[in-house]
This record gives structure tokens, sequence and C-alpha cells, in this order.
């Protein structure tokens, strides 16, 4: 087809409508706006590619082109949803590209030549059904944009200075803190879609608990002195980001405990430094990804991935652990892939690995460093360590 | 009745099924010699043994773009092979696919009920449309009146060793084949696999390329700028684009260069002695070879561009066409509006063009 420039932008709007309405059924499903968010990001790539590039490059655009075409908007979209900070499970988000691809071909291809009798040698153009559809999709955008303007959370700010918890969080709010605020006694956090930026918090039962909520988000919080854990999360969904977390002195409790929210989806801990504590971070039945961290001086293991859980570890550093460096237990399945572990010290028994799986786990190393430990690797109890790379998100 | 096809050869019977989107077989009444609208065609490709269309899935006459007949192929071969060869711009239907796929249109579209099978030689415009040569008035009329007849060189027309392409013929043991489109690229390679010895003449290298104009000329792409050209460049241009061409690809070049080693294939600038001169030299070009066309642009005075009478956009005949009546032309003669109107792709756009001035028609 040689599209005009104009039949190219009505094409791509109504081919995306089944797509807007599917993300809105999604997003209203799932109580999320990421559905939408991506087909605001698919709509925008795509318009920019065809005024700047597709335009002027092709004159004339055979079947085939639209494979390779789709590849790369896709690229382009998942790098704008990350740069945008746009949290959407990847394979979802995938699935709904490529359903919106599809859709798209089949009315490239038989829809819209069924509907209008020039639609090929008007380049694509809808006439007046390609300008409703480009009224119906933007007014949808709009309409989805401004409620999730109209929704945001309240920004609360913490000022400067410190202030007795524990705080408990109650609604659904963003807490910023001030340079220097600080919370003595911990959070608890009791509603879901709550943020905390910035915050340092010390002591308490738990640093920081969420329980039973979700699209809870922590960035860069600081966490000290807690009697158990530093970050205890149950039964909620949850991404942690750039935090640092004390737990010097603190034999028995975990820097972060994610447990049991299998069912919230995938869950993030990303950029994070933990020093102390039994392990550094540890996941109970749960979908994790653990990525790009930090972990030291525990006195087990420095990460460890257990009870049925299932994620990725990736690019963090253990460094001086016990026992174990990186440990997938109790019918886990672990993506291990260029995490550097080093120093592991022998546990009471006198083992020491860099990565252990254990227990019917199945463990897939890539490329990580484990030769400065007495054992580098290893599977037991009906476990198994593979070498290969089978799948990766980067 | 008020709408009328002048024609009954492939740009007519394209037409007309865009017509029957609209209205009823009574409703428009077809005229022709010819009961078989794929005839004149089927003759012609039989005559240089053409075996595959130089047109791909698009070039079917149904009125819309899909299905076409590539899908077609697909489910009548029981394999995806025509739809992927279409996605890759490969497809091209046999032409027996072809004239079966204009059979079955035929059969059910109230094609033979339409037709009447007289010869219009004078259109005239009239009080409310168009008198068509004693067999009524028309609000609107189509005329597609097909090529005016073959073309062959002046110099060769009282030569006994001449005959052209488009008319029946075998191959002698040396064989000239004058010209530089697909007929002729044809010829060369049925004239090689006869065992002849070929000879091509031509005035000019041919162009390669995969359909008759530039790809963007089959949409507004290309034809917005086109439209835009003065009468001068337009028919410039015109020339351009119908210079004679052939498709890219081994399945031309290698026989060729095959021969070529062989001694059996070389190019001459002049008709030398062989035995047997074939003219692919295509159509006589221009309203003035056509009665009908030469009689109404003499009679309503229309506008002219060279060769070419000048229409609007859209193929219809300015001086004669308002709100309430159109003539527009169809097929060769509007290439003035569709450089590819002597396609079927052509054909349909010209009546997507006369369909939409029937339908804004307050009286009809």
């Amino acid at each position: 087809m040689s599209y005009t420039l104009r039949g190219r932008l009505e094409s791509r709007l109504a081919g995306l409508a089944p797509v807007v309405a599917a993300a809105c059924v999604l997003a209203a499903a799932e109580h999320r706006w990421w559905p939408v968010e991506a087909v605001g990001l698919m709509l925008g790539a795509g318009i920019t590619l065809d005024v700047l590039a597709y335009d002027r490059l092709l004159r004339y655009q055979p079947g085939w082109a639209a494979a390779p075409l789709g590849l790369l908007e896709l690229g382009v979209v998942l790098l704008l949803m990350r740069v945008a900070g746009v949290m959407a499970p990847v394979w979802q988000a995938v699935a709904l590209f490529a359903g919106g691809w599809l859709a798209a071909q089949a009315l490239g291809h038989a829809g819209f030549p069924l509907l209008r009798l020039t639609y090929a040698e008007d380049g694509g153009e809808l006439g007046r059904l390609g300008a409703a559809t480009a009224v119906a999709v933007g007014v949808v955008l709009a309409g989805a944009g401004a409620t999730a303007y109209a929704l945001r959370p309240p920004v609360v700010h913490l000022a400067a200075g410190v202030h007795q918890g524990p705080l408990v969080i109650t609604r659904r709010e963003v807490l910023v803190g001030e340079p220097g605020a600080v919370v003595r006694g911990g959070i608890v956090i009791r509603a879901s879609g709550v943020t905390v930026k910035n915050v340092t918090v010390v002591g308490g039962e738990n640093g920081i608990t969420v329980n039973g909520v979700r699209d809870t988000v922590l960035d860069g919080v600081s966490v000290s002195g807690p009697k158990l854990d530093g970050i205890h999360v149950r039964l909620s969904g949850i991404v942690i980001k750039n935090c640092t977390i004390d737990m010097l002195g603190n034999a028995l409790g975990q820097g972060i405990d994610i447990s049991y929210n299998m069912d919230k989806g995938m869950s993030m801990v990303e950029g994070c430094t933990i020093v102390g504590g039994m392990e550094g971070i540890t996941t109970h039945g749960s979908m994790s990804d653990i990525m790009d961290n930090s972990v030291s001086r525990t006195t087990m293991r420095g990460i460890s991935v257990t009870e049925m859980s299932m994620g990725m570890v990736m690019d963090n550093e253990v460094r001086d652990a016990r026992g174990i460096g990186i440990w997938c237990n109790d019918r886990s399945m672990c993506m291990i892939e260029r995490n550097t572990v080093l120093d592991t010290r022998p546990d009471a028994m006198g083992h020491a690995y860099g990565v252990l799986a254990s227990f019917q786990s199945e463990a897939n190393l890539w490329e990580n460093e484990l030769g400065a430990n007495p054992v580098a690797s290893a599977a037991i109890s009906q476990s198994e360590v593979q070498s290969s790379r089978s799948f990766s998100y980067r | 009745m008020q709408v009328a096809v002048v024609g009954s050869g492939l740009a007519g019977f394209t037409a007309y099924q865009t017509l029957r989107r609209e209205l009823e077989p009574g409703e428009i009444a077809v005229f022709g010699t010819d009961d078989d609208p794929a005839a004149t065609f089927r003759r012609r490709a039989a005559a240089i043994r053409q075996r595959d269309m130089r047109s791909e899935s698009d070039g079917h006459c149904g009125p819309k773009s899909f299905p076409g007949l590539a899908f077609r192929a697909t489910v009548g071969r029981r394999s995806p092979a025509p739809l992927v060869g279409s996605l890759c711009d490969r497809f091209h239907p046999t032409v027996r696919e072809f004239l079966a796929h204009v059979e079955r249109l035929r059969a059910r579209s109230g094609w033979d009920t339409s037709l009447h099978s007289e010869r219009i030689e004078r259109v005239r415009a009239v009080d409310g449309g168009f008198e068509l040569d004693g067999h009524g008035v028309f609000r609107h009329v189509l005329v597609a009146p097909g090529h005016p007849g073959l073309n062959v060189p002046d110099e060769l027309r009282a030569d006994p060793r001449t005959g052209h392409a488009y008319e029946p013929h075998e191959y002698a043991p040396t064989v000239t084949v004058v010209g530089a489109g697909l007929a002729a690229a044809t010829e060369w390679l049925n004239a090689l696999e006869a065992g002849a010895e070929v000879v091509s003449v031509r005035r000019r290298e041919p162009v390669r390329r995969p359909l008759n104009v530039p790809r963007e000329y089959f949409s507004r792409r290309g034809l917005a700028g086109f439209h835009r050209l003065s009468a001068g460049e337009r028919a410039e241009r015109l020339k351009v684009l119908l210079a004679p061409s052939y498709p890219p690809g081994r399945r031309w070049d290698e026989p060729l260069a095959r021969a070529m080693m062989e001694g059996r294939f070389r190019v001459e600038h002049t008709v030398n002695g062989a035995r047997q001169v074939i003219c692919a030299t295509g159509f006589l070009h221009g309203f003035r070879h056509d009665t009908l066309l030469a009689r109404l642009v003499d009679e309503h005075e229309l506008e002219t561009a060279g060769d070419w009478i000048v229409l609007n956009t859209d193929g219809s005949v300015p001086a004669l066409t308002d709100a309430t009546r159109t003539l527009a032309l169809c097929g060769v003669p509007a290439q003035w509006a569709f450089p590819a109107a002597d396609t079927v792709p052509g054909a349909k756009y010209a009546a997507h063009g006369f369909l939409a001035r029937i339908r804004s028609c307050p009286t009809r």
C-alpha cells in the first residue's frame, strides 16, 4: 500500500480503537492504569514514527514490512514505558501490543477495505470514519488521562526533623520526606496505592510494614535499627527501589522480606543497599525480581528465593554472606544472571556456596561471578542448576 | 434506466461490478459487442502464451480490494503460499485463475441481464443526460471503449513477415521482436523456448518495474501530485510513466542471459533479415484513433491535451458533467486521471468515481 500521511494516521488510529477498548477493560479489571498508559505510548510512538519516518522513507510499504516495523515500535514502546516509569507486567504489555498489531493488520488488509470501497486508492484514508475514529480514540485516551489525573493520590510532605512513629498510613497517598525527615518507630502501610519517598525510618518493630495491600512503592527510603525486619511485606504487591537498610547488630531480622504475594503479580526490589541481618533479601511464595542490589555482611544467606517463589536475581552483588550467597530453595524457579558473589563464609556445617539450589528447585545461571567462594554453585536434594540463558528481561 | 456503460470488455465489466453494489442489473445498461467480457483479453493472452498475470492480488474485478485473488487462491489451492507471496509482492494469479474469477463474477452479477449486444458509436449530450446512438437517454454514462487497435510501426505495415504479438502466431527459426514492454519480453522467451534465434529491436532500453506504473500512482500518494500538474506537465509525465516496461526478476533475466551466451539472443536497432517479425508494440494511442471518442470531442468541443481528453480527477469529462449528469471515461482514455487506467485497478478507480457521482446526484 502507498499510504498518504493522512491515510497512515487514520489507519493507525482506527486500527488502535480495539486496543484502546481492550486496554480500558483491562485497566478496569486490574484497577491499574498501565494498559491505558501503554496504549497512549503506543499511539504517541506510532504517530511520531508515521510523521517523522515512515511517511518520508516509505513511498510504498509492502505487506511484509509490517513485521519489522511492528518489532521496532514494540522496542520503542517498551523503552518509553521504562523511561516513563510505567509499571507494567512485561509479558502482558507485549501481549497487548501484539494483540493491537494483529488487530491493525486484520483491519488494514481486510476490515477497512471491506468498510470503505476506495480504501486502497485513497492511500489508507478512511474519510468520515477515520475522522470519527480519531476523535473517539482521542476522547477515550484524553478521558482516561483526565481521570487518572483527577484520581492522583494526594501528596503529603513530611517536614525535616524527627517524627514519632509508628506512622500508620490508612489512605492512598504519596508521602514525600523533605531532606532530613526521620520517622522513629516505623511506618505501617494499610492502604493500597501508597508511595513513600525519601523518608528515613529508625527503629520500630519492623522498619516498614506492608500488609494486605497493593500498588505500594517505596522509593529512596532508608531504614536502620528495626527490631525485626527492615522492610516486611506480606500479601502485598510492592516495588522497592533505591533503598538503604542497615541491619547491623540484628542477627535474626531480614533486610527485606517479601512473602506470600504470588497473586499480586510481580514485585521488585531494585537498587537497594543492605548491610547485616540474617538474610539480606528473601522472598517466600512470591514472584519478585531482585536486581542491582548490594547485600553484605549477613549472618546467613545474602539473597534467598524460597517456598515456590519465581523470579530474576540479576546484577546483584553479595559479599560476605554466611553459608550461601544466593539461595534458590523449596521448589522455586530462579533466573540468576550476572551477579557477583564474593567471600561467602562457611556456616556451622562448614558449607559455603556462591549459589545453591535445593529441594526440587531450578536455578538457571548465566554470567555470574562466583569464583571467590569455596564452592561456586551446587544443586542438592533433587534440584537442578543449568548454565544457559533461557530467558531474560534484558 | 439512468445508468449506462458503453463497452463490454474488462474495463466495462469491472466498472459494472462496482455499480452493482448499489444498482440492480435492471438499472444498468451495458452496451458492447462481446458477451464474454474477457474475450479480448483471453485472445491476446493466448496469442502471447501468457500464463501469469502481471497484476497482483488486487487485480481482480470485484469492487473492494478484499478479498483479493491471493486470498481466493489460498482457499482454492489450500496453501498459504499465495497469501505469503502477496505479502512479499510476489504473488501473481495465473491467467486461468483470473479468467475463472471473471467467469464466476459474470455468472452471479447479472451481467448478461444488463448486456445489450449493440455497438455504440456516438454519445451525444442532450437535456437530462446523454443520448446513445438511438438506444435511449441516460443520465450517467461511463464510456469504456478499450484500446482502439493494435499498433504496427508504419515501416513494417506492408512487410509480409510482420505480425502483431497479440494475433495468433507460431515462431519461425529466426524471429525479430520489435518492442520493449511486457508483451515483447514474453515473446522473447516464447520464441527462445520454441528454439528460435531471437533479435530484439527497440528504440530504448526497457524500464524494469513490477507493475505498469510505479506503485505510488495506484493511490492518492502519487496521484495527488500528478493531479496538481498542469496539462502540459501531465502529458509529459504520462509519456514517462507509460514507457514500455516489464517486471524485474530472474524469471526474465536468466533465460535471456543463457540465450545470449549461446548466441541465440541479441539486441539490434533495426529489423534485419529475420524470417518473422513480431510487433510487440502495443496499441494505437490517443482518442483520435477511437471513432466514438473522436466524435465526442469534436461534437462537444471538449478540451484535449495532446493525445488525451482532459478529465476531472475522477475520470469524468468536465464539460459534460455536473450535479445532474455524468459522462466519465474508463480504461485507456482515463489515463489522464489515473495513469494505470488500462489495468483492472484503474477500471475500479474510474468506477468508484463514477459511482460517487451517481450517489450524489439529486435526481437519481
